[in-house]
């Protein structure tokens, strides 16, 4: 009992630090696919409010085949599916590009919903004046529903983040790829998954910490 | 200054006004008065195509304006709004919205769009304001942001989309007194409105309109002294106005 206790704490403080390159990845994973697939969402929510039938049905198309089929799925299509067309990117383009995609889908729901719920009188009151639409869309309509989208964006980036960890099946040595790599190593499965998942929680928990405040800070006009 | 020639505008099937004409001269003030469901806000809302007209003519300045997004940007930089619920943009200070015209449309430095906004705040009595998110402003503070927010634009002409309705009834005189000192200043304003004591004292010409037409119209003294319509009659009883 005592010797099994002694183990886990020397595999925790030997295997700690030999985690910072997986969690480095995971971290670099994380940011690129959160930016990246803001951009996608944002873009894709602007298109589906275009008014254009062509733009609307291409964003529906790509929603419906994101939301519909597993991440896991859509990765290991890019990675190994894609090349048999000529398509071929390198394995962390294709994790980068497939988690971007993914997160782009449900970001772009996310802000769709928050644009539309809007009060009509705000795009009026700035048409009135003599905006056009895309100045209304920047200086009255975006500010107000990034605002509204910060709770539910917030949930996406977590999700994530924990999400990265699928890259692992296209051979990316990220947190969970590596502390498999070390089970492998040391058939000492326990403390080497606990300190993989510590990691995760630590990303998880900063990032909503920084969410939390990023919202406070949105409140300020709310009396 | 502002033409319109028989208007006609259809919600689906229902035709909600059915041929109107009317003429706006500089620094006059016309009332449109009728009871709900007349077309009154409707007809305001066509005059800058916040709805769009089914037939007729709108000119504005002697020019007639198309259904092309440039007449119609063009037409709204020279016609500012004052709405009934507000619409303040809730997300600036009261100085901001005041300043977003002349920032963002006539594309004014920040510092003197800050100048022209500040002094139409301190022109509506909010000088004191103009840090305050609309939020912490009450109903009628928030209009007169509303209205500065409008004059900044420096419009030919102001059009009033029921400003006080959504007021508190001890409110309501703060915004009237804004507006009858931008009349007396010689502002061209339209105003659709409830208040018949408002419309009485500050208009040079008043509409009575009922089911989608002009059904009478004339100086404040025709309307409210020599009704001669049977529906206009009624109407002003129902206000407890009638002379």
């Amino acid at each position: 009992m005592i010797n099994n206790i002694l183990e886990f704490f020397t595999t925790v403080v030997v295997f700690t630090p030999k985690f910072i390159p997986g969690v480095f990845m995971t971290f670099k994973l994380s940011v690129l696919s959160i930016m990246m697939g803001t951009v996608f969402g944002l873009l894709a929510a602007m298109l589906k409010l275009s008014h254009n039938r062509l733009m609307e049905a291409f964003t529906d198309f790509y929603v419906t085949i994101v939301r519909g089929t597993p991440l896991l799925l859509q990765l290991i299509f890019i990675f190994y599916g894609l090349p048999q067309l000529g398509i071929e990117f390198n394995s962390f383009f294709s994790a980068v590009i497939g988690l971007a995609f993914h997160n782009g889908a449900y970001i772009s729901e996310i802000f769709r919903g928050a644009i539309e719920s809007i009060d009509y009188g705000q795009r009026e009151a700035a048409r009135a004046m003599g905006m056009t639409k895309y100045q209304t869309l920047r200086r009255v309509i975006l500010p107000q529903a990034i605002k509204r989208s910060v709770p539910a964006l917030g949930n996406q980036f977590i999700i994530a983040v924990k999400d990265s960890s699928l890259a692992s099946a296209i051979t990316i040595t990220e947190t969970l790829m590596l502390s498999r790599q070390f089970v492998a190593a040391t058939y000492n499965v326990f403390p080497i998954f606990f300190i993989a998942a510590c990691y995760y929680l630590l990303i998880t928990s900063g990032l909503s910490r920084l969410l939390l405040r990023v919202e406070r800070r949105f409140k300020i006009y709310e009396r | 200054m502002i033409e319109i020639v028989n208007l006609h505008k259809y919600f689906k099937q229902l035709e909600v006004l059915k041929g109107i004409d009317m003429q706006v001269t500089k620094g006059e003030v016309v009332c449109i008065i009728g009871s709900s469901g007349s077309g009154k806000s409707t007809l305001l809302r066509c005059i800058n195509f916040l709805e769009k007209k089914n037939e007729g003519q709108i000119w504005v300045g002697g020019q007639l304006v198309q259904d092309t997004e440039i007449d119609i940007i063009n037409l709204r930089r020279k016609v500012g709004m004052v709405f009934q619920r507000f619409n303040l943009f809730p997300h600036m200070t009261a100085l901001e919205n005041v300043m977003e015209g002349p920032l963002t449309i006539k594309k004014f430095d920040k510092v003197s769009a800050r100048d022209i906004a500040f002094a139409y705040l301190d022109k509506v009595g909010l000088a004191d304001k103009a840090n305050e998110y609309p939020a912490r402003l009450s109903g009628g503070q928030q209009q007169r942001v509303g209205i500065a927010r409008a004059m900044a634009m420096e419009p030919e002409v102001i059009l009033f989309d029921e400003p006080t309705s959504a007021l508190d009834p001890e409110l309501v005189g703060e915004v009237l007194k804004v507006m009858k000192d931008m009349a007396k200043e010689g502002m061209t304003m339209v105003i659709v409105t409830h208040e018949m004591g408002f419309a009485r004292e500050v208009s040079d010409q008043v509409l009575f309109l009922h089911e989608g037409i002009v059904a009478e119209r004339g100086t404040p003294r025709d309307i409210f002294e020599l009704p001669q319509h049977d529906r206009l009659k009624s109407f002003l009883g129902q206000v407890c106005l009638t002379a």
